[in-house]
């Protein structure tokens, strides 16, 4: 990159960390790549399986992770200025929202579209193709581009968890969960195929509902971890499961100050990194601003994660924080 | 990825067990090859240009000519229907015909109520422009249509007529 190194906004990216997410923009790229193939395969055999449609709607969709991904991490880069005075890194957030409100609405339409397919009783025609001078039924090139384009994204979906959690990226981690469970799409579609093969019209119908349920359960899970990030809920590790526990070592690390008695924090999670705003209880009336300045860079030290840090020397501490006491005290 | 290898090989025991049922992929949801097998091939034509002529004592036209051949290849005799597009459209939504054709090229707008088969033969019109020849089946009946559109793309290469 260049000489200063890498940085999310403030803060420049340890080693390991801009390495990480060295590997997960060239995989996105990758994930691009494939998917361009991916969709134009399942396009050239679409014919008329409401089971392909909808795995091709659900290949379309799922160019708006990964392309998330490559602008938020871009964006998230820029140094904050007095306009943006929290830098850029909600980008990440916007994103996210943005890919669960599509996730969402196509999974929606398609799963309409394919009730009706089946309240109506539509019979899908497939017919046959020419594939090198032999005469095959279409069912059979579809089931092959299914089975052919289903493990590809299982492995780059396994691959790049890893490097959502080193990287705290909420839009790379629904990116890989997608992708890892992309093989279901996969087998639903060729299940249907083979349906209309054998004269069960209507596997082909319950396939694509199947398909469509996946897609909106993808999309409500994005959305609801998107507004809870946008409505600064508390910090919590990159797949949403526990509370992130940065916070905690930070507020340990405050309360284990000689002039602390008491500490606890407010984390607001920009996408990548933390604004934190720290309340803290001196022993006593008077405190200096060294002391405070030392404990801010103190938090700052902790983690990369921790970009921004406001002390807040207070009197008793708000309700809305866990307040954490210092070792030995009497509290 | 174990449940992967677990779903392939359900899928595999599947298709083998298919296989081993003598079930034939494609098939019909509604039987029409097997009804036509040996039996009677009810063939709805719409009059037009060279492909269906009924200006004679029996209809004629390479598409009449064509089916007349699919019948026989299937040990069946034609029962002709004659009508417009639209009402033969109609009999084959209400499964009294199976097969419709009358010069209807890919283009046509019947596709959310009959299947199509795929281009079979191509000709060209006054103005110079090529247009594909279709024609229309049953819809789903994949096993029918997937032998009729083989017959028809054989017959229309020894014709020299094939798109």
């Amino acid at each position: 990159m260049n000489g200063e190194g890498v940085h999310f906004g403030q803060t420049r990216l340890p080693d390991r960390q801009a390495e990480v997410l060295r590997r997960a923009v060239r995989l996105e790229w990758v994930t691009i790549g494939f998917l361009v193939i991916t969709a134009t395969l399942v396009f050239l055999v679409l014919g008329n399986s409401q089971a392909m449609k909808a795995a091709w709607a659900e290949d379309l969709l799922s160019f708006i992770p990964p392309l998330a991904f490559l602008i938020a991490v871009r964006l998230a880069r820029r140094r904050p200025t007095r306009r943006h005075p929290y830098g850029f890194h909600r980008s990440v957030a916007v994103g996210h929202l943005v890919a669960a409100v599509a996730l969402t609405g196509m999974g929606a339409f398609l799963l309409v579209d394919s009730g009706l397919g089946l309240i109506t009783a539509e019979h899908p025609t497939i017919g046959t193709v020419e594939v090198l001078g032999a005469t095959i039924w279409l069912g059979w090139l579809m089931i092959l581009v299914m089975a052919v384009t289903a493990i590809p994204p299982v492995v780059v979906g396994r691959l790049k968890i890893g490097l959502a959690r080193e990287l705290h990226d909420k839009v790379l981690y629904a990116d890989a969960d997608m992708n890892k469970a992309d093989w279901m799409t996969s087998a639903g579609t060729i299940v249907g195929v083979l349906g209309i093969g054998i004269g069960l019209w209507w596997m082909d119908a319950a396939a694509a509902i199947f398909i469509s349920v996946s897609i909106v359960h993808d999309g409500i899970g994005n959305l609801r971890a998107a507004v809870v990030d946008l409505m600064d809920a508390r910090a919590t590790t990159f797949d949403d499961k526990s509370p992130h526990p940065l916070a905690e070592r930070v507020d340990h690390y405050l309360a284990g100050l000689s002039w602390v008695s008491a500490a606890g924090t407010r984390v607001r999670d920009q996408g990548h990194v933390f604004h934190i705003e720290a309340f803290v209880v001196p022993r006593k009336k008077r405190l200096s601003l060294e002391d405070i300045e030392r404990a801010r860079e103190g938090c700052v030290a902790l983690d990369w994660k921790v970009q921004d840090v406001v002390i807040v020397p207070v009197p008793e501490l708000p309700a809305v924080v866990q307040p954490v006491t210092r070792p030995g005290s009497a509290a | 990825m174990r449940k992967l290898l677990r779903a392939t090989t359900a899928l595999a025991i599947t298709l083998l067990m298919l296989t081993g049922c003598g079930i034939r992929i494609p098939s019909d949801p509604r039987g029409t090859l097997e009804a036509v097998e040996g039996g009677v091939l009810r063939a709805g034509i719409s009059p037009n240009g060279e492909w269906v002529r009924l200006d004679g004592q029996e209809p004629h036209g390479i598409e009449v000519d064509a089916l007349t051949t699919f019948a026989e290849s299937l040990g069946a005799k034609v029962e002709w229907t004659t009508g417009s597009e639209q009402s033969l459209v109609r009999g084959l939504e209400e499964g009294d015909l199976d097969v419709v054709a009358g010069g209807i090229t890919e283009k046509t707008p019947w596709t959310n109520k009959a299947g199509v088969t795929r281009p079979w033969a191509q000709t060209r019109l006054e103005d110079g422009s090529t247009v594909k020849l279709v024609m229309l089946v049953p819809l789903g009946e994949n096993a029918f249509v997937s032998e009729l559109e083989t017959f028809l793309i054989d017959d229309a290469r020894d014709r020299g007529i094939a798109p």
